[in-house]
């Protein structure tokens, strides 16, 4: 019942339009990304980098209030955010040897306390915008919105086509990359790039506190199923579509937020599945 | 491919792990690294897979400084089994097929062939054995043709059967001309086709002796 009028709304309104398509290549890019963080044992940086992101777009918003300059643009303020967070992250990491990953809860700290500064500090902002930035507002993706995505989209799926192999074999063993002559450093630069590209891209769309959630849930409800690389790829992007679609229904629908609802189904899909392998094993072990 | 080393010397932030070692192969001859646990065996490894930086003038493969070499060709390197990532689901075919940069060709085909891996190609490698991983690791590092065989520890949790089958491997490879590099606790494997051991002992001492030599050069 309430599916045809989605779709009625659908066809009657551009905006959701919009949104529905926004929503889709979003579902297709996150766990796409998310497969890489995760092999490589990074999942936390997604989490960081949107944090640090954030303190991009604040500081973007207050600055662009006092000067008009282009280059003061939230968005574009909160991708330079996203990229210098990776180089931080980098060097932070560079001072420890066993405690590496403290570099992650610094930069997102840091990232947090800029971000409550410089929105207290640029007063009267909309508290539905800082609210969009949190929890994400798909229902208001404008057309330039849709084109930045879009291009965002096919400048990924050139570097992963061209890349595929090398990103495949430098996940499983960096050494091994190393030695057979794969450029490493340059890839890796190619993959914080494009992560913190995304990032940055996600944060108008599904809000900051949602983007790790979307890169990272799928690969983990994937993992637990899957049996070959290119399987476990494949439907992390099934169950983030699934999510995504239904979440843009059931939320246009019960007119509630959109990013926190695709999220929950997420994670009710990996429960799902984590449930159905341990009944699987007991029945298993219980044969024997 | 001839491998030269000068000097080298290493050290961690404060400890000092390799010091003033010298020595040097020619194509085709098979160097065993023998040494008690942290007398710095991998750190020896790392340095030469410019994984750890080392000074100029340290290590030369065929005479090219490798601080001067920007990527890597004719290295093939088999990983001690606890430096791979498990888990994450991926088949032989994949690690084979992404870790192949050309187009599959009959080169490939033979590989496969040899290492006995048609039956395992489509297997998930969580699924495998040690000694058919390690079959898929020899066989990945001999895709790269190389010139420089680098092995660390690669009998560890494999059987005898096994074992056997890889000192014949690298018995051919040695033949072909395939300079070797061997890290092993195991004395005796290989035994019969090393050229030289290299052993070393705590705080950076070491010995390089040619095999059935029993008088230390160092
Ligand atoms: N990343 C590191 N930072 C500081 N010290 C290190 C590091 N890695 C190794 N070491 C130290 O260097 C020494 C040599 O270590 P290495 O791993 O090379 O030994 P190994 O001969 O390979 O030992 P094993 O037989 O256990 O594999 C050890 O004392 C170790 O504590
Ligand atoms: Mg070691």
């Amino acid at each position: 019942m309430f599916l045809a009028s989605v779709f009625k709304d659908l066809f009657a309104f551009d905006f959701l339009q919009y949104a529905l398509l926004a929503g889709l290549l979003v579902g297709l890019l996150a766990p796409l990304i998310g497969t890489v963080v995760v092999i490589r044992r990074i999942s936390f940086i997604a989490d960081t980098l949107s944090h640090f992101s954030l303190a991009g777009v604040c500081i973007g918003v207050f600055l662009s209030k006092l000067i008009n300059w282009k280059i003061f643009d939230p968005l574009f303020m909160g991708i330079v955010f996203s990229i210098l967070g990776t180089f931080v992250i980098e060097k932070l990491r560079g001072f420890y040897k066993n405690y590496k990953e403290l570099s992650m809860p610094i930069v997102m700290s840091c990232g947090v306390a800029l971000s409550g500064l410089f929105i207290s500090l640029s007063n009267n902002i909309d508290s539905k915008y800082t609210n969009s930035l949190l929890f994400g507002s798909i229902l208001s993706v404008s057309s330039t919105d849709l084109i930045t995505i879009i291009i965002i989209t096919v400048i990924v799926f050139i570097f992963i086509m061209f890349t595929y192999k090398k990103i495949v074999t430098l996940c499983f063993d960096e050494v091994y990359a190393r030695v057979s002559g794969i450029n490493v450093k340059l890839l890796q630069l190619g993959l914080t790039i494009i992560l913190a590209l995304v990032i940055s891209l996600f944060i108008d769309i599904v809000g900051v506190l949602l983007i790790a959630s979307l890169m990272i849930i799928p690969v983990a409800s994937a993992i637990l199923i899957g049996d070959s690389f290119l399987n476990t790829v494949v439907s992390s992007i099934v169950f983030s579509e699934v999510s995504l679609v239904s979440g843009f229904v059931i939320s246009y629908h019960a007119n509630v937020t959109t990013g926190p609802v695709i999220i929950i189904i997420n994670i009710l899909i990996l429960i799902v599945i984590m449930l159905i392998k341990k009944i699987r094993s007991s029945i298993a072990s219980k044969k024997k | 491919m001839r491998v030269t080393v000068n000097n080298l010397t290493f050290a961690y932030t404060q400890k000092l792990v390799l010091s003033n070692i010298s020595f040097s192969l020619k194509s085709g001859e098979f160097l065993t690294i023998h040494g008690k646990n942290g007398t710095g065996k991998t750190t020896l490894i790392r340095c030469f897979l410019k994984m750890l930086k080392v000074n100029d003038g340290m290590i030369y493969l065929d005479d090219m400084d490798i601080n001067h070499i920007k990527t890597f060709s004719n290295i093939g390197y088999v990983p001690q089994k606890t430096d791979f990532n498990y888990e994450f689901p991926i088949t032989v075919f994949e690690i084979l097929s992404c870790a192949y940069l050309k187009k599959r060709d009959a080169y490939y085909t033979k590989i496969i062939n040899d290492f006995d891996l048609n039956k395992i190609y489509h297997e998930n490698i969580n699924n495998l054995s040690g000694g058919q991983l390690q079959r898929v690791f020899i066989a990945r590092a001999l895709l790269n043709r190389p010139k420089l065989l680098i092995l660390d520890e690669p009998t560890v949790g494999v059987d005898v059967d096994n074992i056997k089958t890889l000192h014949e491997t690298l018995q051919n490879l040695k033949q072909e001309g395939i300079t070797i590099i061997l890290v092993s606790h195991d004395m005796e494997f290989c035994q019969d086709i090393t050229d030289y051991y290299l052993i070393l002992n705590e705080l950076g001492d070491y010995e390089f002796k040619k095999a059935g030599d029993n008088n230390v050069s160092s």
